[in-house]
């Protein structure tokens, strides 16, 4: 019994709310141009307040975006390797030209040393004033 | 997410009852446009990526918390919220019927057929005026439980309160706004 009166008040309660609900919205329905102008102006601020936040968070995005899906949860550490390889291969590329131009040069002098100690006239012939002299008389001849 | 259609159709359904929730609460055009605008803002640019079905429920919240923010601004917030929690009304004492307005309501479309429209804008009037004397807490929970429509749990997140404290203050609130109605002779 007292719960049916309680469940009928309850009822009766919430009929009341949502009619003294429904002529408080004949009031809105009558609001003055002004007011509903500035409230209409109001919401498109709001609006443009949002494309302002979402601009800001989608630009937050994309500057940590290459990190985040390179990095994977080591933002910098690739970025760091990644500027450091042009740099390395610099260097490497140094050493090679280096290690190349040293080998040709060696490759020369061998040859230079191969030829000399292969010809017929010895070595120490060069070192001889008196050969220096008949290679010049020579030359001199034939021109 | 709420696309921007979403959110603007869901503020151009609140605004106009927020104006008026506020113009309740602070009596001052002037004020319950600025409390609205503000609270437009932060739903637009701090919850603009939420989903559209928590709009309502976080844009009552904003909306309260705008207001108490005002009272606060004005200093008259400890004048006007002293009784927040003092729920006794004036004429708590006299026994309000809840089953007569039901008894009422049973005729109430031959009335509102009736009805001038002179009339129909005293009523309002009386109703406003009636709401604007309602304890503060009291008129939050009515309003949003049946202006706004938000069920008991909405309600209670939205007021930061029991569900219980919910349905006491709605109880009351619509007791005081029955009894006054009816003293003045107003039938809905």
């Amino acid at each position: 019994m007292t719960n049916s009166y309680q469940y009928q008040r309850h009822l009766a309660e919430d009929r009341f709310g949502l009619q003294v609900a429904a002529r408080l919205s004949d009031a809105t329905d009558d609001l003055p141009y002004d007011i509903s102008e500035r409230l209409r102006a109001a919401r498109h601020q709001a609006l443009g307040k949002r494309k302002v936040a979402l601009v800001r968070t989608v630009s937050n995005l994309a500057a940590s975006g290459g990190n985040g899906t390179m990095t994977l949860g080591h933002p910098g550490w690739w970025n760091r390797v990644a500027a450091a390889v042009p740099l390395l291969a610099l260097v490497l590329g140094l050493i090679a030209i280096n290690v190349i131009q040293n080998e040709n040069r060696a490759n020369e002098l061998a040859e230079i040393d191969a030829a000399l100690l292969t010809d017929d006239l010895p070595p120490a012939a060069y070192t001889d004033p008196a050969f220096t002299q008949f290679l010049k008389s020579s030359s001199g001849q034939n021109q | 997410m709420a696309t921007e259609q979403e959110l603007s159709e869901f503020l151009k359904s609140v605004e106009k009852r927020a104006f008026k929730r506020s113009v309740y609460h602070v009596r001052n055009d002037e004020s319950a446009l600025d409390i609205v605008q503000d609270s437009m803002m932060k739903l637009a640019e701090h919850y603009g990526h939420k989903p559209a079905a928590e709009l309502p429920m976080l844009f009552q919240r904003i909306l309260s918390n705008c207001t108490l923010d005002w009272f606060r601004r004005q200093k008259t917030r400890n004048v006007l919220f002293s009784n927040f929690s003092d729920f006794s009304l004036a004429g708590e004492d006299e026994e309000f019927d809840v089953l007569e307005t039901l008894n009422v309501e049973n005729h109430s479309e031959q009335t509102e057929s009736a009805e001038s429209t002179t009339q129909r804008a005293q009523t309002l009037r009386a109703i406003e005026a009636e709401i604007q004397e309602l304890p503060a807490r009291q008129r939050e929970a009515f309003l949003m439980r049946y202006w706004e429509e938000l069920d008991v749990a909405e309600t209670a997140a939205a007021m930061g309160c029991s569900e219980g404290s919910v349905k006491t203050h709605c109880s009351r609130a619509v007791q005081a706004l029955g009894a006054a109605l009816r003293a003045k002779g107003i039938t809905l």
